[in-house]
């Protein structure tokens, strides 16, 4: 290992630890400082225990759903767009993706909203997985893309079937770029769902949007720093998973 | 092409020319159409003067705006249309510092927002009265006389819904979520929520259990849709939306006078009302006119048909009989 290597290595190890901790510092830093405020009845209507925990709740679960959805649906996809009689089919999704990524996220909500006549949960996590699918799907296609073909060969070689050669060979090594993807798409997750409020979706928009139109700036600031600490912590996880579960051999 | 460079010269000049003369440099202010008298005479004093006429940037306050507009080029007014001016305090500063010599405000906006108030006034004279005098002597403007238009909140709910429960009145409403709590399903927007003039002042106020109800949390824009579609049965909405003609809802009164009045009444500089007082008498019949049901069909005109509020403005003068469209 290059001395260089080491130092990104251990820059990256330092960072595992610094991050919570920042989380913490930041979210225990402006919940003490909104509470100390003097709130009026109008902020004690949102800057309260319950309150908070709930809009949090509801703003981890739709980002976990979403990452969920998206696990499911991006990486069987991405899959199935790099075997050799499905190659053809790849631009076609990617562009879909794309589309979906590029498209205003409040715009892909309202629209979902207004043509299915779903409310809530759903009606939030079903447009902003599709939002949030082309990281995914791109990072597993150009992971599996990436997997030197001699290695394929060498495991058709040896008598591994296709579906072997998949699980043992190229889907360990694309791995890290499948779970960087995942990352990226985690943190969008996170800050979109600040837009659920639109829909009945409840998370942390609630804060955001009512702060702002009732020009309570603790409950504007409360809500986004929230939001923020709920984003940095999910990509510390995902640097977690990233160091935990790549290929042995590559870590 | 390639030409002697005085040809060459030539082409730049007319090129320039048509730019400045076509394209318009200096913007044109006046109505894209003629108006001729109807009930409303032209006017000798008002013949050939400047009346600048603001507006906000939704589509009531425009439609507003062009009625005035219309209505004084009758008259014989040079009228310049200002009307879109970008958010409601950028709106009053045009009118306070002359840039517009009209426009039309809320006066429970006046009240809570211009003049720093917290709490309404009940009643619409009363809160129009206390507008008009604090206005007038802290910022020399003047408040005509209120129009019967006020776009407040309210509940609304489906037309099937309202029959099956014998729905009129928020009170009915209120009575029937004490006597069946499930059907208190509400679509209410975020900042209504928390307000104390909002959600948890109407439950007091109608007398029901604010914490016994379910309640949906949705963008101002959704709920008309999310109530239409069954989402829930009672929608938070504002009275003059053209939406609420559009999906057919049912406007529930606030019998008990519970949320802040909203009147629209035209705004002046009191200098400009002393100099031209005629102007207030042309616009006089026309507010008495107006109501709810008028200006939410004019807005669904606009937003839901998509046509031009300054078209939808005139066209409903002269259905009126204010003004009339001179032959060409």
């Amino acid at each position: 290992m290059t001395a260089a290597v080491a130092q990104v290595r251990r820059a990256e190890r330092l960072r595992l630890l610094v991050q919570p901790i920042a989380v913490l510092v930041l979210v225990g830093g402006v919940l003490a400082w909104a509470f100390g405020q003097d709130l009026d009845s109008i902020e004690r209507q949102s800057i309260n225990a319950p309150a908070l925990a709930s809009a949090t709740r509801d703003h981890l679960v739709i980002s976990f759903a979403v990452t969920a959805l998206v696990l499911v649906v991006a990486v069987p996809l991405g899959v199935l767009l790099t075997r050799r009689w499905a190659r053809r089919a790849a631009p076609v999704f990617l562009g879909i993706a794309t589309i979906g990524q590029a498209s205003p996220a409040i715009g892909i909500l309202v629209l979902f909203f207004l043509v299915s006549g779903l409310d809530g949960l759903w009606a939030a996590v079903l447009p902003i997985a599709f939002y949030t699918l082309l990281p995914v799907l791109r990072n597993t296609v150009v992971g599996l893309q990436g997997v030197d073909p001699a290695l394929v060969d060498a495991g058709r070689g040896i008598g591994m079937s296709s579906a072997t050669v998949l699980r043992r060979i190229e889907l360990p090594l694309a791995v890290p770029l499948i779970l960087a993807g995942l990352r990226t798409a985690l943190v969008h997750a996170v800050g979109v769902a600040t837009l659920a409020v639109f829909v009945n979706g409840g998370g942390l928009g609630l804060l955001i949007d009512t702060g702002y139109k009732l020009a309570r700036v603790t409950v504007l600031i409360t809500g986004a720093v929230l939001a923020v600490g709920l984003a940095l912590l999910v990509d510390w996880l995902g640097a977690v998973a990233e160091a935990h579960l790549g290929p042995k051999g590559l870590r | 092409m390639r030409g002697t460079p005085a040809a060459r010269l030539a082409a730049l000049a007319l090129a320039t020319g048509l730019l400045a003369s076509g394209c318009g440099l200096e913007s044109s202010f006046a109505l894209p159409f003629e108006v001729g008298p109807g009930s409303i005479r032209p006017v000798p004093e008002l013949a050939g003067v400047d009346v600048a006429v603001g507006s906000k940037d939704f589509t009531e306050n425009q439609v507003l705006g062009y009625l005035a507009e219309v209505a004084l080029v009758a008259a014989g007014a040079d009228v310049r249309d200002m009307t879109n001016i970008q958010g409601s305090n950028s709106a009053r500063q045009a009118l306070i510092t002359g840039d517009i010599d009209l426009s039309w405000d809320y006066t429970g906006t006046g009240w809570i927002s211009y003049l720093g108030n917290t709490d309404p006034i009940q009643g619409e004279r009363a809160q129009y009265e206390a507008v008009r005098d604090a206005d007038l002597a802290r910022n020399g403007l003047a408040w005509l006389d209120y129009s019967a238009v006020n776009n407040t909140y309210a509940f609304a709910v489906t037309r099937s819904f309202a029959e099956a429960n014998g729905l009129r009145t928020t009170s009915d409403m209120a009575e029937l979520i004490r006597r069946d709590p499930a059907k208190g399903v509400f679509c209410l927007e975020t900042e209504f929520v928390s307000r104390n003039d909002g959600f948890p002042g109407v439950a007091r106020a109608y007398g029901f259990d604010a914490g016994a109800v379910q309640v949906k949390t949705f963008g101002t824009g959704t709920i008309y849709t999310a109530t239409a579609d069954g989402l829930c049965n009672f929608g938070e909405v504002f009275t003059t939306d053209g939406r609420i003609l559009a999906l057919d809802l049912v406007v529930l009164e606030d019998d008990e006078k519970f949320f802040p009045q909203y009147n629209a009444a035209v705004v002046l500089r009191d200098e400009f009302d002393r100099a031209h007082p005629r102007v207030r008498e042309v616009l006089a019949p026309i507010v008495a006119k107006l109501d709810n049901d008028t200006i939410r069909e004019l807005n669904a005109e606009v937003d839901v048909d998509g046509r031009d509020p300054a078209v939808v403005a005139r066209d409903w003068l002269v259905e009126e009989g204010f003004v009339s469209v001179p032959a060409p």
